[in-house]
Order: structure tokens, then sequence, then C-alpha cells
């Protein structure tokens, strides 16, 4: 077997949502012994099994059906776990990381049915539609680093890399450099620099749980002409009066929000100003805010009135976001609310009609694609965070204990995971950072 | 008109630390094989510095050593003071280094030269390399002699081209004493590679006998004096001696600074990159201008010279500033030098056109290593030496190539490093390049290379004997202390605690509880825990695994992903200027490399884990046949070499 990685991966394979069921799938060599554990039985092949999944101190998670496929009769070739609970999204994320620490990681964007073509599971044909699929992945998975690195977040993991950094250049440099007449443990006092960045990292990891930092959550941007409806269907998704709704064309002039909970989803609906050519200055700011907002859209809702032609966005209002069209005022054309065709649907603002086939379509565009979409960046980074913070505090330990080359190790180690947020550092680059920090050479 | 020619099955040219390397292990392998140089006098000739080893580089030596290689030996027969560094801290990075007595060098590897089966040396510059249809032939020599052969190393060192800059006049050279080699560089350029230029420089040398030594701190090697060959004892080492500790200071900075404007460096008149971890002294003065001062190393040449290195002021200024220089310098009052330092700039070649086996990609049979491939040093040019002479045999033997993997040796770190991210400086190996450092250690060389050495036909009888030997007490040793056990409250536990500082409390063995950081392999000799019969090195070496035990299994696991993502071939026709998705930068060094492998691409700069799968899919595209990618084992065959005898009577005169 030809694979990549011979990492196990997991993730949530159904779009999240209260109702029905959700999947975690499991793939890799350790799936077999994950299974064991988690269910306390051998699983019989290709069987469904009805069954409680347990916790790490034996205590029962859920119960659910699990399913061993045997490698190479899965579906990526590999052994593959499928487990079916029952739960919401609390109890999903909770099998997802029971199963994580039984030795899993995370699945990036795409890995499965990426690792489905390397193990020939799919045929050449296909190989084009894997491709456009990894493609559309990263964009995604990068949209979602980068909203989740924006501002305060990646400034923080920026400093600690920084910090871990000078650390490696102490470390390293008194490893390879012992004859230079410079002292660079003492000088630089590796222990306390050592503590100051694990009190740093475990601050960012506090906030970071607490949400403060990494907003995660759907941000879905509602646009359109004036006087479609805007600020009638923000009213409506967030079950709020939130915003004013009146009969006179332009009434929205800020952008406006409201959080609200789509089947378990966290999302963020922005209200705009309806785009026109306008003189007034007021407005006109508005609309900027209003492009600016759709810019920065994972979704945008296009509002039309249904009782005009035509639909798609035109010029300035293209943006690179998953784009979903909302004819509303379906009472007054007197057609039927709902879905239309993928991507696009009829609703009543109004009376709240068809607003249940929207919010299936926000899912849909939301690239809840197998437990590949945008979330798994933020939950990536987090589980990141974690890793570098074992690490430094190995190295901690190995510093007491006076074990400089498994110091340099551990830092390596928690530099690699920072790495993985804020972009790796080659040996080369820190080799030029010792050279460019302490004359050194003969 | 041909004159006279000969055929061979491997051709070495150049007789410095690559050649000599290159040259032994072709014909250890059984390849009849010619080493062409341009002076027999100056085989195994250090041009720089007179020492050998240092952190990284014993490594390498090390790892020559275990291939059946000469440097080690040479180094133990010609060492007049050694020193193991990092003695303090742990096994992994511990290295040997070796002050070495240039003539007495130069004697022991021109003795294992000439000792050598298979193995014919001849006196003749080379001047062209033939090529037919993108393969090599054979050579010719500067008096027009001809030599064929279809696999052909060459190991010219920094006579490409070579320019040496005193000042700022400058002359041919490729080395001082040395003519450089033109015609062929001229011949080289002609040849499909990409041609650059490096610059390194030497200090001036001085007389002994006119440095008052008696104000210079001595250091002297270390007791038990260690050795570099795992054949040897400590009882080759000649005589030993100390080197000496001298310094800069402000009334030297000043003199150097002075004389700025005539240096060739800043002046402008050298384009050649030099290394950043080797500056020169008037570069260390203007980079680092809040150091009152610069430690020197006065280490001697040899026994019978009283000649001096001082180790630490390499310098191309003119002569009469280095002059100067020197006699600034606390117990240089009255230092006469003997030999001017000097930079000097040459030509490499982009060693990204290379194969892993050093075979150059442009040209099937003909090999490049050494300093022509970028790098600097003795230990950097002698590995790829003797890996680009074994793989030149192998080809002529119908046998797949060889070359270690990064997680296997430091000279598989090298070749990688090389091959897959080229250099623009030259490249000098340091532990910190090698991610599994604490697998690749000095003490371990020989547990990690020779049973493929043995394999390859690099490793001889009484080596393989007395090494399977050292293993299996080793073996014997770890097996023992894990049947140990340890039980709370017996005898043994409690001379342990108590000698350890340590308490056990569940039933454990010895080896676990050596894995803790306060109990040491002395401690359980100490205690009565090991049987008398178990030596030393083999405790001490179980001791390490153990130490390593939890880093080394992490390594196992990144290793693991290594392999696979290695067994994934790139098609050289691979057009990555058409991947959609691969930004700019990265289209380009991956043309400039063509990585053969998908791990080969990981280690590329700026490469990501989306950049991967997009290589991926479109490899497996252009592989065509579903889910199946080339895999290295598949092409490569057995191992074994042609029975030296049968391919040592093909050789004709
Ligand atoms: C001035 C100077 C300063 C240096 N400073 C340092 C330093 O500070 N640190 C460090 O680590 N290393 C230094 N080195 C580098 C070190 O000397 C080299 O890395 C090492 O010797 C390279 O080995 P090699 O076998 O590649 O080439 P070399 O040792 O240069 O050997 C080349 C051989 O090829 C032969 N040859 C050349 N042309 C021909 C031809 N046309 N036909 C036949 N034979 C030919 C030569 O006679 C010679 O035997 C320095 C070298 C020089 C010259
Ligand atoms: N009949 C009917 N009227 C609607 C519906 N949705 C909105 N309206 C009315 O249309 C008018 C404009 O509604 P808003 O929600 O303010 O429209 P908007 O798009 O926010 O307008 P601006 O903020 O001015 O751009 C109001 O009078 C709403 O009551 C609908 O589905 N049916
Ligand atoms: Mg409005």
């Amino acid at each position: 077997m030809s694979t990549v990685d011979t990492d196990t991966i997991a993730a949530v394979a159904t779009a999240p949502g209260r109702g029905g069921v959700g999947i975690v799938r499991v793939s890799g060599p350790l799936t077999p012994k994950i299974a064991n554990a988690l269910t306390g039985r051998k699983l019989p092949p290709r069987s469904a099994v009805y069954c409680g999944f347990r916790d790490g101190e034996g205590a029962a998670l859920d119960r659910g059906i699990a399913i061993h496929f045997e490698a190479p009769n899965s579906l990526t070739g590999e052994d593959v776990l499928e487990l079916q609970a029952h739960g919401g999204p609390v109890v999903l994320d909770m099998l997802l990381g029971r199963v994580l620490s039984l030795g899993a990681r995370r699945a990036d964007p795409g890995e499965f049915t990426q690792r489905a073509f390397v193990n020939g599971k799919l045929d050449l044909a296909q190989a084009e539609a894997v491709l456009d699929l990894v493609n559309s992945a990263t964009r995604q998975a990068a949209r979602g680093a980068v909203r989740s690195l924006s501002g305060e977040f990646s400034k923080h993991v920026h400093a600690i890399a920084h910090e871990v950094l000078e650390l490696r250049v102490f470390c390293e440099g008194a490893i390879d450099f012992p004859d230079e007449d410079i002292d660079f443990l003492s000088e630089s006092d590796v222990g306390e620099r050592l503590a100051s960045a694990r009190k740093r990292l475990s601050k960012l990891r506090a906030r970071a749980r607490q949400g403060a930092l990494l907003k995660d959550g759907l941000n879905v941007v509602i646009a359109g002409a004036p006087n479609v409806g805007k600020s009638s269907l923000l009213n409506r998704l967030s079950g709020e009066d939130r915003a004013i709704v009146t009969s006179v064309p332009g009434t929205t002039r800020d952008t406006l929000d409201a959080d609200f909970d789509l089947d378990g989803m966290p999302v963020r609906v922005v209200d705009t100003a309806g785009l026109r050519d306008t003189g007034d200055a007021v407005e006109t700011e508005g609309i900027n805010r209003a492009h600016r907002a759709m810019a920065a859209a994972d979704v945008v809702l296009w509002v039309v009135d249904d009782r005009e032609a035509g639909g798609s966005p035109g010029g300035d209002a293209c943006t690179g976001a998953a784009t979903i069209i909302v004819r509303n005022k379906a009472d007054l054309s007197g057609r039927r609310p709902g879905s239309i065709s993928p991507g696009a649907v009829r609703i009543c603002a109004l009376t709240g009609e068809g607003v249940d086939a929207l919010a299936t379509e926000i899912k849909q565009a939301a690239g809840y694609r197998a437990g590949e979409g945008i979330f798994t960046a933020r939950a990536r980074h987090l589980d990141a965070l974690a890793a570098a913070d074992t690490a430094l505090a190995a190295a901690a330990e190995r510093l007491v204990a006076n074990y400089g080359e498994l110091v340099a190790e551990d830092l390596r180690d928690a530099h690699d995971h920072l790495g993985a947020i804020v972009g790796r550092v080659s040996a080369d680059d820190l080799l030029g950072e010792i050279f460019a920090s302490f004359c050194i050479g003969k | 008109m041909t004159l006279h020619s000969e055929t061979y099955d491997v051709i070495v040219i150049g007789g410095g630390h690559a050649g000599t390397e290159a040259a032994l292990a072709a014909a250890r392998t059984g390849a009849s094989t010619l080493l062409l140089t341009q002076s027999i006098e100056t085989l195994g000739q250090m041009s720089c510095n007179p020492a050998i080893g240092g952190i990284g580089k014993s490594h390498l030596v090390r790892e020559i050593d275990a291939l059946g290689g000469a440097m080690a030996l040479a180094t133990d027969a010609a060492g007049i003071q050694f020193r193991t560094l990092n003695a303090s801290k742990g096994p992994a990075v511990r290295a040997t280094r070796a002050q070495a007595d240039r003539t007495l060098y130069r004697k022991a590897i021109r003795h294992m030269l000439e000792a050598q089966e298979n193995l014919a040396i001849f006196q003749q510059s080379v001047v062209d390399i033939e090529i037919r249809k993108g393969r090599v032939e054979g050579v010719l020599t500067a008096v027009g002699l001809e030599f064929s052969a279809p696999a052909v190393v060459l190991t010219t060192g920094t006579f490409l081209g070579g320019r040496i800059h005193i000042g700022l006049s400058n002359h041919a050279g490729g080395r001082a004493g040395d003519p450089a080699s033109n015609a062929l560089a001229e011949r080289l350029r002609a040849l499909p590679f990409a041609v650059d230029r490096l610059k390194t420089g030497t200090p001036p040398r001085i007389a002994g006998d006119t440095v008052d030594f008696d104000r210079l701190k001595p250091q002297w090697g270390d007791e038990p004096c260690p050795v570099m060959s795992f054949m040897s004892d400590g009882s080759e080492h000649p005589r030993q001696v100390p080197c000496h500790i001298a310094a800069t200071n402000a009334e030297t900075h000043r003199i150097i600074r002075d004389g700025l404007d005539r240096s060739p460096m800043f002046a402008g008149e050298i384009e050649g990159v030099g290394p950043r971890y080797c500056p020169s002294i008037e570069d260390k003065v203007v980079r680092f201008a809040d150091r009152a001062s610069h430690q020197v190393f006065v280490e001697p040449e040899g026994l019978d010279t009283n000649e001096l290195y001082p180790n630490g002021i390499s310098t191309s200024l003119p002569f009469e500033v280095q002059f100067a220089l020197v006699r600034s310098m606390e117990g240089f009052e009255r230092a006469r030098i003997t030999r001017p330092g000097y930079a000097i700039e040459y030509d490499f070649f982009d060693p990204r056109g290379l194969e892993p086996s050093l075979e150059t990609k442009a040209v099937s049979g003909l090999y490049f290593a050494g300093q022509i491939n970028g790098t600097t040093g003795y230990e950097e040019a002698a590995a790829q030496g003797l890996l680009a002479g074994l793989n030149a045999a192998r080809k002529v033997a119908g046998s797949a190539p060889w070359t270690p993997g990064r997680h296997e040796a430091y000279l598989g770190v090298l070749v990688d490093d090389l091959v897959t991210l080229g250099t623009n400086e030259p490249y000098r190996m340091f532990s910190s390049r090698a991610e599994y450092r604490l697998r690749l250690r000095q003490d371990n060389a020989d547990l990690r290379l020779t049973p493929v050495a043995r394999e390859l036909g690099l490793v001889d009888a009484s080596r393989w004997r007395r090494f399977e030997a050292k293993r299996a007490t080793i073996e014997r040793a770890a097996a023992a202390l894990k049947a140990t056990r340890l039980t709370p409250g017996s005898d043994l536990c409690a001379r342990l605690e108590a000698r350890c500082g340590e308490t056990v409390a569940k039933e454990t063995n010895l080896f676990d509880f050596l894995k803790r950081p306060g109990v040491t392999a002395a401690d359980l000799r100490a205690a009565g825990a090991v049987a008398a019969d178990i030596p030393a090195v083999a405790l001490e070496q179980v001791e390490v695994q153990a130490k390593y035990d939890g880093y080394i299994r992490r390594q196992d696991r990144e290793i693991a992903k290594l392999k696979a993502q290695e067994a994934v071939m790139l098609p050289a026709e691979l057009d990555y200027e058409s991947i959609e998705g691969l930004s700019n930068e990265l289209k380009e060094k991956l043309s400039l490399a063509k990585p053969r492998t998908l791990a080969r691409a990981s280690r590329i700069p700026g490469i990501t884990p989306a950049a991967l799968s997009l290589l991926l899919i479109h490899a497996k595209r252009l592989t065509g046949e579903r889910g199946k990618a080339v895999r290295p084992e598949d092409r490569a065959p057995a191992r074994e070499a042609a029975p030296a005898g049968e391919r040592a009577a093909r050789r004709s005169a």
C-alpha cells in the first residue's frame, strides 16, 4: 500500500446538526486498536454492531452503531471505522476527542478522499474531480485559517514561536559551537525564557478555548438591492426584532449583525445597506461597508424581489464566497416558497415560509463535506497549541535534568507544532539566526 | 592522435579527500580503478586547517569508518591532539576532534592507497572529459594520454577556475602552491551544468620559534585519548602535543579596520559567496564591532615542523596588514609569518543537478564529489567521495545505487540537503541539520552502517568479525538488563535506591530503571546489578538506548511517515509550471530541484501539505496506472556486487 502518510486520521463526517445521526470516521493503521478501546470488543468486519462508546475511564459516552471496514475493502483503502452516534454536536465532539486521544489526528481538508485516490479506490477519470476537491478544500481551509488567524491570535502565536526560536538559537548554538568563547546557556537564562514562553502559551490556550480569540461559526452576509427584504430576513433568521424594517428604500445604513444557532452550527449573520448608486454620503459609506462585509463572508445571501427577473449578483457584488440566491416576497409573486435549485431558494420573509429550505442551503454552502470544511482549521490550531504546550513542558523537565540535547529536541518539536500554524523554520534558517546573533567561526 | 590508452571500470579525478575515498571505495568493491591527480606528493593534502572532526564532522568521519573508509584510520595515525567535544552533554551530540600532523596524514593516506588492491595511481592533470551521447567514456590528460572508463568521479576541489586573492592583487591557483585547473574548468562550463562561484579563506602561517608560548594558555588533549576509528585502540597515535589559545585585542581590530579599504571582499573584488560560519577576521571585526576580542586557537601543523596554524584569523587583507595584525596579539610581538593568508574563489556546480547517488543528471556515468558540489571541509568531501566511488563502481557492475536516508546517516542528510535544496554558501555539516540526530550518534555509526557496508562489499572480514562480536555483546547486555527484575523491597532494589536517590514503587526491570534521568550505567555496575563479564562499551551503548528510548520511538513514527513519502516517486516529466494551485515561487523551486520523491519535495522551503497533495495527485495521474506509483524498492535490485576477482580480471591495459 502506498500512502503518503501513515497517520491515522479522524473527522466528523456529517454536517453538524441536532437532528438525526452523526458520523465520526476514522481511517488508518491504528483503527482496529481504536475500535477495540472504544467499544470494548473486537468488531467483526463489515457488520453494523450496536454498542456503547466508552471514554478513557470506561464510562459510556453514547450508544450507537460501529462498523469496521478492513483494508483494503473500504472507502479509503485503509482500515476504516465508522461510528454512528445519536448525540448532538457536543457528543460528537467528545467522541472525536476520544478517538484523537487514542492516537488518531484530525484529518486535513480533503484527506479521506485523497487517501482513497492514492489507494486506487477512485479511478483515473475521477482524478480531475479530486484535484478540484483538494483545490477547493485547501482554499476553504485557507479561508478558515485566515479567519481564525486574524489579528490578535496570530500575533500571539508568532510571539511564542519567536520566543521558542530564540531558545533554540541558544540551545543549538551551545551544542554545535562548544568551542566558542560564548556561554550560550547562562547568558540567555534558558530556564526563565522557557517558563515565560510556557506561561504565554497556556494563557493563549485558555483564551482560545473560551473562544475569545478564535471566532468560529459561519459568517453569513445578507446583501442585495434596497427594499428587497434583507432586514426582514435578518430578523427572521435570528428570531429577534433586530433590524429596522420600513417600506422606505435605503432604510439600513450601517452593517448590523446577529448571532444564531443553525442546528448546532454557530452562525453570525450580517445585514447590510441595499446596494445602489446614490449621492448620499452616509448611504455611500454604508454601501462601502456592505462590500467589505461581502468580501469577508463565507456565504452571501443575495436577496432579490421574486417579482423581478434576473438573480445573480453582478459586478462589484461578486465575491469569492459561496452565494445563495434568495428570492423573497413569494406571497406577492404568488409562487411556492421552497428550494428552487442548488444555490437558489424562494422564501417569504414576512411569514417565514421557505426559511427551512434556506437553512439547508446555508449548511451545504458552508462546505461541510465529510468533516473537511472550514472549521477544522480552528480545531487543528488548537491541537497544535496543545501539542506545543506538551513539548515545552517536556523541555522544562529535561532542562532540570540537564539533558541539553533532549531539551533541544523538545524545543524543535514545539517549534514544529507552532510552525504548523504560522509557518515552519528550516534548519538552515535556524543556523542563519545563530550566525546573526553570535560571532561564530574560526 | 592518441599516444597511449588504458581502460578501467572507474576513473577518479583528484587526489584530495573526496578523490582518495572515492578511489578506495570503488576499488574495495572490486572495480578496477584509476586515480588521476595533479601530484602524487599532495595525495590526502589538507589544504587548510590541520584538523579532522568536530561537531557533525566527526559523525561523518565515523560513518566513513563504518563504511570501511580511510579518514578515521589516517587520523588515528596522524593525530597529535585529540579532544571529545560536548563531553558534558549527551552522547548524541558528543564529537571527536583531532589535530593532525599534515605529513603523517598524507603518509597514512598514501600508504592505504598504495596497499589497495585493484587501484592504480597516476600523476597527470586531466584537461578533458570525453562524453558521447550523454554518457561519459573517459578522460584526456594534459600530455595527451587517454583513459577510458564507463564511470568517472570528478573531485577537483577548489581547483576549477581557482583564483587566489591577497589584498587587491590576485592570481590563478588551485590552492597555495598548486596550479588551478583552468582547461578542465573551461570544458565543464561548456557542459549543461549550472556553475557558480564560492569563496573560502585561510590564515597566515607562523613560525613557532617566534611565538612566546609562555604567555598563551595551553590546551592539552583529553585523557584517556579518544580514537576516531572503530578499529583503533589509541596505540596508533603518535606523540601528543598541546594547542594554545591566543586572542585579538583592540589594537588588532584597529589595524584591521584601517586595512579594510584594501580588502578584496570589502572592495568588491570577490564575487563568490563565503561561509557565514567561517568568517574572515575582517568580517568578524566589522559584523560584531562590539566584541573587544576574538579567540584564536594556535594549532601545531605537525610534530617535526614548528609552523603554526592560527585558527580564527583567516584573512585576505594585504600582507603588510596581516603582518601587523599578527604582531599586535599578545605573545606574537616578534612573530614571523611563513606563508600569507589568502582567500580563494572557485567554480562549483549546483548540486541540484545530481542524483542522490552523486551521479550527474546530465551525463550518465559522471559523478561529482567534494568541494565542487558546494561543500566545504575534508569530512564532507571524504564522505561524498566514498559514496560517489561506491556508486560509480555499482553502476559499472550493473547494481542499483545506494544512498543512506536522512534517518540513517549524516551522510544521508548531507546528500539530501545538497541535491534537494542546493546551497548558496559553502555547505558545512552541523548537528542541527540532522533532525534525527538522537539516532545518528558517533557511538553507533558502526551499528547503523557496517551491516549494509558489508553487503555492499565495502568492509573486509577482519572489521566484520570485530563488529559482529561488539554487536553481540551489546545485544547480550541489553537482554540481560531487560531480564533483570527490580522488585520493591528486594536487596538489589534497596541498594540501587540508596545509590541513585530513586524510589521504585512497582516492579520494573533494569533497562526501564536506567531510563530515569538520575540513573547511570555506572550506578548499576557499582550496585552489583550487572554481570562482570558485560564490557563497559556494551553497557554504555545500552545506557544510550535507554536514555533516548522515548524520543527515538517518537522519531521512528516520523521516519515511518518519511518512508511512506519516499515510496512515492515523482516522475521526471512532471511539469510544475502547469500545476494550478502552486505558488510561482514553489513552481520555480520545484522545477529547479526536480525532486525524485514526495519526501524530497516535502523538504523544499515553503511547501505546504496542500501543495504536496497536488504533487501527489499529478504524479499519480502521470504514472497512469490506477493507484500504483513506482516505488524505489521496485527499482532497486539485489545489492550483490560481482565477485572482486572476476571484475578485477576484466581490467585491460
Ligand atoms: C584556502 C582554503 C581555505 C579553506 N578553508 C577551509 C575552512 O576554513 N574550513 C573547512 O572546513 N574547509 C576549508 N577548506 C576546504 C577544504 O580544504 C576542502 O573542503 C577539502 O579539501 C575538499 O576536498 P576535495 O577532495 O573536494 O578537494 P581538494 O582537497 O581541494 O582536492 C582536489 C584534488 O584534485 C586535484 N586536481 C585538481 N584539478 C585536477 C585535474 N585537472 N586533474 C587531476 N587532478 C586534479 C588536486 O591536485 C587535489 O588533489 C579550505 C580550502 C582552501 C583551499
Ligand atoms: N409582502 C412582503 N413584504 C415584505 C417581505 N419581506 C419584506 N417585505 C417588506 O418590504 C419592505 C422592505 O423591507 P426591508 O426588510 O426593510 O428591506 P431591506 O432590503 O432591508 O431594505 P433597505 O434596508 O432599504 O435596503 C418592508 O416594508 C417589508 O415589510 C415579504 O416577504 N413579503
Ligand atoms: Mg434594511
